[in-house]
């Protein structure tokens, strides 16, 4: 099982268990017909940590959420929220979090006011000068109706009218889809009050920037399955750039260079990704005569498949 | 995602992306237009039968021609009775003005949900990003509509020249394709308008709703034309008046077609200029988009049901209201006829013995019984939508369970129905009550109520399906109702035997005023449904949160 953080669970009766573990899975498995869309998902996340959940698109992130709010029910395993069981017991556990799905779909005739007014309502529990707050933050117009918001705007609803409970868990999912940078960064804001008030929060991203500007613990799943769990700082093999560099002379070797691997030659033009340090590559760049330098973070897809390779199913990192 | 999006695609299709738009309409067109020449079809065909089974001597039919060869009131609900002695006059009588309206409302409903609907879906944004204009789409989407109409008017055509074949009944091929020209004419007409509510408004719904008043002014226009006071002339001012002027099989005049197709062209024109002149997703007529917010209902999930259905229950109710009034109003006429002809072997037949004002409303509350059921049916399809489209997670992810939200829908709705059966009982008292029809309240109240448990039944019915096999929502409880709806007409003329009557919800129904209900079957109908929302309220439970 992979556990979070230093806290020794094993100490504590079963009372404070509950209070102390925010999430937990065991064995956890959903398959749709031939598809596994999550497999024997392990984990306990305790209360207070920001855990980013990182993987590509398809990987199986909602299907971990929905199966968490019990939207959905699990082929095998079960899940826990503040020791409540997911499937069982998930109004009461739901009465305990916050939920912003990647996708906004809400009451096209009700206007944004409307919508957070009746969320708020059925939640039960809503800060109103936070609510307030928020709208000004996210700088929504709460008097139009949901049929004539943009995508960004219906998710800022969603986004509002989650973190207007200020409830002890928030579970997100991809929950800056469609945002401009400008709200992405009023989010990372509200994200870091959260903490700091000792909200856990669990963060679904296909963005590895985004987790690492707000996780302190990174969990990675690839094809339904958790490959690694740990803190950010155990996971820095993963921060990487993707590095496109053009010559005016001869190309150097640069597949021996420390850092650098992936090494995709194209004429004068040449592709890599860069992880860790990347020093090494500029002081090599800088006596080769490169005229041209064009960096960008990777995508995941583009990363897993330089850290484990094609094949799905070999989860051990590549040297 | 969506799947048709995948088809979209022009590397899927083979097609070229000139026309991907028009063959993807028309394939869903020429499905909904089979099946409705179909019902067609068999209405026309069950129409002339009846007659020719009925009416067998010449006495009869023209005891027949002197009830409602001259009688206002019918001639403003249901057009002018030309030649009631004939086959072709009774049958256009009979079935015109039904068909005429229900084409008129196909053609609306399918327009703006091809149209609008699929440009709310957010579909379009897809298709115009590639390589088409809004213009060309929206061309294309009318061109596909054509081959619907065209599916809508062969069907017709060709079940009533088989019925015509019949000896007794004898009507050629060119009549019957005129006929049934002149039933799908209203459908294009209204096609056209919906295509260009679908640029006014700024859903589908509101395009639905513009294109739906539009109807309602052209039948009350033709019906003050119709009801014998001298406005006669005030017919060419009203789209179905021009239909009506076709007048097929009984005096055919082609030339009302010009009207009809000028008027179709012309509106086709302006809708497809306007498409270009707007954003997508925006509309022509401005939108209220701003609103002061009205949080009176939003304080928990029973209060944004009652929210979310309150303008479609309202127009159901009026729908169900005018009926029963129009019903009230004739009455006394039409049950007058029955008295002493072989129609009241008919009505007895059917379930209404005796004669008068209630054997007649026993036998017409059938329409009412089928407009609550209809209501149903868009009740448990809304609630259905809710879930596929996303929206039922934003309560139940919150200290809200499926099943209060599963019993309170059902609660809303119930309540819905049985509210729409008290109307009918109202209104319909209200028509007999002006005309001194002698049919007392508590005998139409209760013919009212009688309507519900058919409805509910149904109800009942689709919540199961909602519980066990969501996916199938639509087609299963649209299903019963139009399966129910065609073994009715069908069993009219005596055609089928009790088993297959018997799987028509309507069947159980006693011919309520002319009989007393039968609270009995009324009770068994009711705990049917209340067997179906159980099941389907604990499968609802022990499923996955399904969309489309
Ligand atoms: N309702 C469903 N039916 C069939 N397959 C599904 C369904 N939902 C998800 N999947 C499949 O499960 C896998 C994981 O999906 P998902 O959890 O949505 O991934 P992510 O959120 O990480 O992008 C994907 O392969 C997806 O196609
Ligand atoms: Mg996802």
């Amino acid at each position: 099982m992979h556990q979070l953080g230093s806290f020794d669970v094993q100490g504590f009766g079963g009372y404070d268990q509950v209070e102390t573990t925010a999430i937990r899975t065991e064995g956890l498995t959903k398959r749709y017909g031939d598809v596994d869309a999550l497999s024997d998902l392990s984990f306990e996340i305790p209360r207070g940590e920001v855990v980013g959940y990182l993987g590509p698109n398809g990987a199986g992130k909602t299907t971990t959420i929905r199966l968490l709010l019990g939207l959905i029910q699990p082929t095998a395993g079960r899940a826990e929220i503040f020791g409540l069981d997911c499937q069982h017991r998930s109004v009461d556990a739901h009465r305990r979090l916050a939920y912003v799905p990647g996708e906004a779909n809400l009451w096209p005739s009700l206007t944004g006011a409307e919508t957070l007014h009746l969320l708020g309502r059925v939640q039960g529990k809503v800060d109103e000068a936070y609510r307030q707050e928020l709208v000004a933050r996210f700088d929504l117009d709460p008097s139009k109706k949901v049929r004539a918001y943009s995508k960004g705007n219906r998710q800022k609803v969603v986004l509002i009218a989650a973190l207007m409970t200020r409830s002890d868990l928030l579970v997100l999912d991809e929950p800056t889809n469609g945002l401009d940078p400008l709200m992405e960064q009023a989010f990372r804001r509200c994200i870091h009050e959260a903490k700091e008030r000792g909200q856990t929060i669990f963060l679904s991203s296909h963005i590895m920037s985004e987790v690492e500007a707000l996780c302190d613990q990174v969990g990675i799943l690839r094809d339904g399955r958790l490959v690694e769990m740990g803190t950010l700082a155990e996971m820095r093999h993963l921060s990487a750039l993707t590095v496109e560099a053009t010559f005016d002379a001869a190309v150097p070797d640069l597949s021996r260079v420390p850092g650098v691997s992936s090494v995709q030659q194209d004429g004068r033009v040449v592709r890599m990704q860069v992880r860790g340090d990347v020093e090494p590559l500029l002081k090599v760049l800088a006596v080769s005569g490169v005229k041209g330098l064009l960096s960008r973070e990777p995508s995941l897809e583009e990363l897993f498949l330089a850290i484990y390779g094609a094949d799905p199913s070999q989860t051990t990192p590549a040297p | 995602m969506n799947t048709d999006l995948a088809l979209v695609g022009p590397a899927r299709t083979g097609r070229s992306p000139g026309t991907v738009i028009a063959h993807l309409t028309a394939r869903k067109a020429i499905r909904s237009g089979v099946l409705w020449g179909y019902i067609f079809g068999i209405v026309v065909a069950s129409s002339a039968l009846s007659y020719v089974s009925i009416y067998k001597t010449q006495a009869q039919r023209h005891r027949l021609d002197v009830a409602f060869g001259s009688n206002n009131a019918t001639s403003a609900l249901f057009g002018p009775a030309a030649r009631l002695q004939t086959v072709a006059g009774f049958t256009v009588f009979k079935a015109s003005m039904t068909l005429i309206i229900l084409g008129a409302v196909w053609g609306l409903l399918t327009s703006t949900r091809l149209l609008r609907g699929e440009e709310d879906s957010g579909r379009w944004e897809l298709l115009l990003a590639g390589q088409t204009t809004r213009r060309r789409a929206t061309a294309q989407v009318i061109a596909g509509l054509a081959a619907g109409v065209g599916a809508l008017w062969a069907l017709t055509a060709l079940i009533t020249i088989v019925a015509g074949r019949s000896s007794k009944v004898h009507i050629a091929a060119g009549p019957a394709m005129f006929l049934a020209l002149a039933l799908v004419s209203s459908a294009v007409m209204f096609l056209a308008i919906g295509a260009l509510t679908s640029q006014l408004g700024a859903t589908r719904r509101q395009a639905a709703a513009y294109a739906a008043t539009v109807l309602g002014v052209s039948y009350a226009v033709r019906m003050a034309a119709d009801s014998g006071v001298g406005l006669h002339s005030l017919r060419w001012a009203s789209p179905l008046g021009w239909v009506e002027e076709l007048q097929p099989l009984t005096a055919p005049r082609p030339l009302a077609l010009v009207p009809i197709i000028a008027f179709t062209i012309a509106v086709l024109i302006a809708a497809v200029h306007l498409a270009g002149a707007r954003d997508l997703g925006a509309s022509t007529v401005p939108d209220e988009v701003h609103d002061t917010p009205h949080l009176r209902l939003l304080s928990g999930p029973l209060g944004l049901a009652i929210r979310l259905i309150r303008s479609t229950v309202m127009g159901w109710g009026v729908a169900i209201a005018v009926s029963g009034l129009l019903l009230g109003l004739v009455a006394k006429a039409a049950g007058g006829t029955i008295s002493g002809s072989s129609l009241k072997t008919v009505f007895t037949r059917l379930g209404a013995p005796g004669a008068g004002a209630d054997a007649y409303l026993g036998v017409a509350f059938l329409m009412v019984a089928i407009l609550v059921a209809f209501s149903a049916v868009g009740q448990v399809t809304a609630a259905r939508a809710e879930e596929s489209a996303g929206r039922l997670e934003h309560l139940v992810v919150r200290p809200f369970s499926r099943s209060s939200w599963f019993w309170g829908r059902l609660l809303v709705a119930v309540s819905v129905l049985v509210v729409s059966g008290v109307i009918a009982g109202l209104f319909t008292w209200l028509g007999t009550a002006s005309e001194h029809a002698g049919v007392g309240f508590a005998t139409t109240l209760s013919a009212g109520l009688n309507v519900v448990p058919p409805a509910l039944c149904i109800l009942g019915i689709g919540a199961l399906v909602i519980g066990i096999w969501p996916r199938a929502t639509s087609v299963a409880t649209y299903g019963v109702l139009t399966w129910s709806l065609l073994v009715e007409i069908i069993g009219g003329i005596g055609a089928l035997n009790h088993w297959v009557l018997d799987t028509s919800v309507f069947h159980h129904m006693a011919a309520a005023p002319a009989v007393s209900p039968n609270w009995g079957t009324d009770a068994i109908m009711v705990a049917v449904g209340a067997a179906g929302a159980v099941i389907g309220g604990y499968g609802l439970t022990r499923r996955d949160l399904q969309g489309e």
